[in-house]
């Protein structure tokens, strides 16, 4: 067999990612219709900006839910004669079951570059918005008191925060990742630690709202702390009661993974700190936040539920900001080989073994840069549309 | 522009119309402007916001943004059409013939540059003055706005000087090139009263002296009758009267303009006998304007079929240029007392139920950067003691640094006192902070707040809001019984009940304000402390609003303390006035004994320094010096002692080392000045209504 023309390569990809315009087209015609009751979201629809961010990320999202119908190969299979194969080269062996192309050609190790594309996609939004979300909380559980009360309470946490991030990140990753340290179990410590936070802030949410209305208060109150425990047990320490009793944990991580994700929560939560602290000292002195006070609300209650929801705005466009930085960290980590494993296809581990060889074959490094480079140019995109949608009325 | 003939029109306005482009529509913002400006007069444009006033001064300037247009009419200006002038000679225009001056006088300066720097660079630019020249000439009219010490005035950045201090600077830089027009867009709306008035003084002066014709916009009418000498009203987005500022005032010949002035309180309106008539109905939004009549759905002589028509051209009314945008001007019996007049009876005086007893609240503020340097005791509220009754209105008056919020801070537990007692039905509640305080407590002593827009949370609906009150409150059973009591409270504000489901920004200010109100009454307050409550709204809002509270109070026999600088709707609406100085209470009486001389100094400066949109009304003028001492810092002495004009009365210069008692002159009436009970009663009042 010919090799497939550029045109063809092109056009065999574009038709091998049919689910995730399937899934765009239809995503899209329904936010269309319905733009006007979906507030910002809906009027994102308007910004010509932000509509080609929701794309760019959108397609990343479908991607990786739907990488296993896209990938043509296994993206950890080698097949004899395709290393270092140039993109659209046929496969030798004539097996008939396989996909008969190497899309975007093999890498060094035979191994299709297109499905590692894809599937690293999934390895990347895994991590990425789940650490963000960690980030926040722990951002915001102590962000909101130190705004609110001020004083060396405010002190003491904005020293910590200036701390971390005068910290250089590469080396504390390199820290946390060594085996020597990971053996002492600091990284545990560590995620003991920072998981407990999303715990308190729904413990607090609850508890402060329905302060007057006590079996409500206690049903919810209870449920989050069954919840949350029972996920704190198994990925923070691994040890979900169901592994004991029925054998196989619900909630569980690999070892690797709750390094990279601890190390990555860690560096992000200073920096949503200092701006939802920066924000919740605009905020507190409006006078429905005194209107809070004389009502003798407690302080809890006017942080969450007055302060907080008024503060959405500049969040949802950092939290999509930090989202694009999470996955440069992410990138940056595996390129290191600070990775999740050696053989995972996350991008920036497979854009580090294709590094070495960037003189003579390009494709193996660059499709997977540009895929990094293009949902990060997605996300800034987006909070660039959200911003300015935001500020319009 | 040498060949202007001075006898024509220095501005002239002729059927302008201004739209704005947005996304959706195109929102008609003026419509059919007309106004012509003669050199040395003083224009006043007068309307509630968003009708159009300021656009028409961002249109004179053509400064109407990216999504502005003017999309009809003609600006001339010394007889040239503004309208079709390019940027080019728009730039020499602007600051050298046109100046204008903002509400805002901090954002009007560069803090980065010093006063002079800021001041010579205009006729730097735009006359090619010499540097020398130019700050000699900054000097002098640092001099002419009446600014002490020039010479240190000219070296400083702006945030070393007050905020009356910084607006004379803003109309100093206007004048620096000696402009034909002057635009003034709300110059002291930001200012306190008795700043005001000596800014008001200046503007008339500098007017005078330098011949240049003023555009005056503004929303307090009894502004516009002391600096102009015509005026627009302006309703949405049209001139609705026009005319000569005594004939208007007198003798108007539109409804809008009718209905305003029978919303303001005047000097003789009485909560009471003769309360005021709020207009009924809001403000139409832009692009839902009514056909024919903009003000048809809110007017008393309405006539469907006619008014609602067609669109209604300005129709000219006998007199000075005195025209009116009214179909029926000549039917309508202007003279005939209002129909909707009800008289309301007075409420009786309950029983005390809040007593201050010589409440003091002091500050302790670090001086330094780091912690270290010096600590200075700042005293917010000194020796305060009052009593109110059940049913009564207290107002407490006083500019801004008085401790009036402060104040209100510590009766409602946000702070608690350095010493003193307050006596909350006979419970102590002094040094109880707000955490400790049993909810009946809390429910009792409520607060409204100044800013409607800040007033309620933007992400929750109205009805979640007051629900959540009345959850606190420990009002009602089931979430069923609170939300109808939430209801319930949106009927008592006068709300439609759809409204709990809206969420507060699509609200105007005036019903965001009734929903607050709803909120501080979901516990049954009996003592409901009143922040400036109406200050931010519109006069024609005002009326409703205030009416509101009087009814509330009528119903519930609340307590009001009504904290406030606006002297008129205090006038109005209390029952007894404490007058607040630096933290000291400086008079306290009924009201009629505190409008009435004796007066305390202070007191006397600051009923002059009100404006009465009133001709009938004689005011003798009384401009203080300087500016309000720093609480930080206050004088030795008397806290007044430095702007006092009655200083040389007193024997012995007793008023620079010590404080002086309190007299009690009549009954309830008390002074704390040094003055001598002879001297007090030669005072004469300051304002007197002529006989009509």
């Amino acid at each position: 067999m010919e090799d497939l023309t550029w045109l063809s390569i092109l056009g065999r990809a574009f038709a091998q990612f049919w689910p995730v315009w399937l899934a765009l087209v239809v995503t899209f015609a329904l936010s269309i219709r319905y733009k006007r009751h979906l507030g910002l979201y809906g009027k994102l629809m308007d910004s010509t900006v932000g509509l080609f961010g929701l794309w760019i990320v959108l397609f990343w999202v479908f991607t990786a839910l739907f990488a296993d119908l896209i990938i043509t190969h296994d993206p950890l299979a080698q097949l004899s004669g395709l290393k270092n194969a140039a993109p659209g080269s046929p496969l030798t062996s004539g097996a008939d079951d396989l996909y008969p192309y190497y899309l975007f050609g093999g890498d060094s190790r035979a191994r299709d570059v297109f499905s590692r594309m894809v599937m690293g996609s999934r390895m990347v939004l895994q991590i990425a918005p789940a650490a963000t979300i960690f980030a926040f909380m722990v951002g915001i559980t102590l962000g909101l008191p130190a705004g609110y009360f001020g004083g060396k309470l405010d002190t003491l946490l904005s020293f910590l925060a200036n701390l971390v991030l005068a910290f250089p990140v590469i080396l504390l990753f390199y820290l946390l990742v060594t085996p020597e340290i990971v053996q002492t179990g600091i990284p545990m410590y560590f995620a003991a630690v920072l998981f407990v936070f999303p715990i308190i802030f729904f413990v607090v949410l609850f508890n402060s709202r329905f302060r007057t209305n006590p079996p409500r208060r206690n049903l919810l109150v209870a449920i989050t702390l069954a919840l949350g425990l029972w996920a704190y047990s198994g990925l923070a320490f691994n040890m979900d009661p169901l592994k004991y009793l029925i054998g196989s944990p619900v909630f569980s991580m690999d070892p690797n993974l709750l390094n990279v994700f601890v190390s990555v929560v860690f560096v992000n939560s200073p920096g949503v700190f200092r701006i939802v602290r920066g924000l919740v000292m605009d905020i507190k002195a409006r006078d429905y936040v005194a209107a809070g006070q004389t009502r003798g609300e407690s302080p809890w209650y006017i942080m969450l539920w007055e302060i907080l929801p008024n503060a959405r705005g500049p969040l949802i466009v950092d939290f999509c900001l930090r989202i694009g930085y999470t996955t440069i960290l992410l990138g940056t980590l595996g390129f290191f080989g600070l990775g999740v494993s050696p053989e995972s296809p996350d991008w920036g581990s497979t854009i580090n073994d294709g590094r070495r060889l960037l003189s003579v074959y390009l494709h193996p490094a660059v499709v997977p840069a540009l895929a990094l480079m293009s949902l990060v140019l997605g996300l800034n995109l987006l909070a660039d549309g959200l911003r300015e949608e935001s500020l319009k009325d | 522009m040498d060949n202007w003939d001075p006898s024509k029109p220095i501005l002239e306005i002729e059927n302008l119309s201004i739209s704005f482009f947005t996304r959706a529509r195109e929102i008609p913002a003026v419509m059919d402007f007309s106004c012509t400006v003669m050199p040395g007069e003083a224009m006043g444009l007068v309307g509630e916001s968003g009708c159009g006033k300021s656009t028409v001064a961002l249109g004179v300037m053509r400064d109407l943004g990216k999504t502005g247009r003017i999309t009809g009419g003609a600006i001339r200006f010394k007889g040239r059409d503004l309208t079709t002038m390019s940027e080019e000679e728009l730039r020499h225009l602007r600051g050298s013939e046109i100046a204008m001056i903002y509400q805002e006088p901090m954002a009007s300066l560069n803090p980065a540059m010093k006063i002079g720097a800021q001041l010579a660079e205009v006729p730097m630019i735009h006359q090619g003055m010499s540097k020398q020249d130019a700050w000699a000439l900054a000097r002098q009219i640092v001099a002419d706005v009446r600014l002490p010490d020039p010479d240190r005035i000219i070296n400083a950045y702006p945030h070393q000087l007050s905020g009356g201090q910084q607006q004379r600077i803003v109309i100093a830089m206007a004048l620096m090139s000696k402009p034909a027009l002057l635009i003034l867009d709300e110059p002291t709306t930001a200012l306190d009263v008795t700043v005001e008035a000596g800014i008001v003084d200046l503007v008339k002066a500098l007017g005078e002296k330098y011949g240049t014709s003023m555009l005056f916009i503004s929303h307090n009418l009894g502004l516009v009758l002391d600096v102009c000498d015509r005026l627009c009203v302006m309703y949405s987005g049209e001139a609705v009267e026009t005319g000569n500022v005594e004939q208007v005032f007198t003798e108007m010949r539109h409804p809008y303009t009718q209905a305003l002035f029978r919303s303001i309180p005047l000097p003789g309106a009485d909560k009471n006998a003769r309360p005021l008539i709020s207009i009924r109905g809001n403000f139409p939004l832009p692009h839902e304007r009514p056909p024919g009549c903009n003000f048809g759905p809110r007017c008393d002589y309405f006539e469907a079929g006619r008014c609602d028509a067609r669109d209604i051209a300005m129709d000219p009314v006998p007199g000075d240029r005195h025209a009116s945008r009214c179909l029926k001007w000549t039917e309508i019996d202007w003279e005939a007392p209002p129909a909707a007049r009800v008289a309301k009876e007075k409420l009786p005086m309950g029983e005390v139920v809040l007593k201050m007893e010589d409440l003091k609240k002091y500050y302790s503020v670090s001086t330094g950067a780091f912690g270290g340097g010096t600590t200075k005791v700042v005293k917010a509220n000194e020796t305060l003691s009052f009593e109110a009754r059940e049913g009564e209105t207290l107002a407490i008056v006083g500019e801004s640094g008085c401790g009036k919020s402060t104040f209100a801070k510590v009766l409602m537990g946000l702070e608690t006192a350095t010493s003193g007692h307050i006596m909350l039905f006979d419970e102590n509640v002094q040094s109880t902070p707000i955490e400790k305080r049993n909810t009946d407590t809390i429910a009792q002593v409520q607060m409204v707040f100044q800013n409607p827009f800040d007033t309620l949370n933007p992400s929750m609906t109205v009805g979640r809001q007051i629900i959540r009150a009345l959850e606190i409150f420990g009002q009602g059973d089931s979430d069923a019984d609170r939300h109808n009591r939430m209801l319930e409270l949106l009927d008592l504000v006068k709300l439609p009940r759809a409204f709990a489901e809206r969420m507060p920004r699509q609200l105007s200010g005036g019903q965001k304000q009734r929903v607050g109100i709803a909120r501080a009454f979901a516990g049954g307050a009996k003592v409901v402390v009143a922040d400036e409550p109406v200050s931010a709204l519109d006069v024609s809002v005002q009326a409703a609003v205030t009416d509101l509270l009087m009814d509330i109070q009528r119903e519930n026999r609340t307590t009001l303390l009504f904290i406030s600088h606006d002297l008129s709707i205090v006038r109005y609406l209390s029952d007894r006035v404490m007058v607040m100085y630096l933290g000291h209470v400086v008079e306290m009486g009924t009201t009629d004994q505190v409008f009435a001389p004796p007066y305390h100094p202070y007191t006397e400066a600051l009923l002059s320094a009100v404006p009465i949109a009133d001709p009938h009304v004689e005011r003798k003028r009384i401009v203080l010096e300087g500016e309000i001492p720093s609480a930080m810092n206050p004088p030795p002495g008397c806290p007044f002692q430095t702007r006092c004009r009655w200083k040389s009365q007193v024997p012995g210069g007793l008023c620079d080392t010590e404080m002086p008692p309190v007299q009690k002159l009549a009954d309830g009436h008390q002074i704390k000045c040094h003055l001598s009970a002879e001297v007090l009663a030669t005072m004469e009042p300051v304002i007197k209504v002529a006989a009509e």
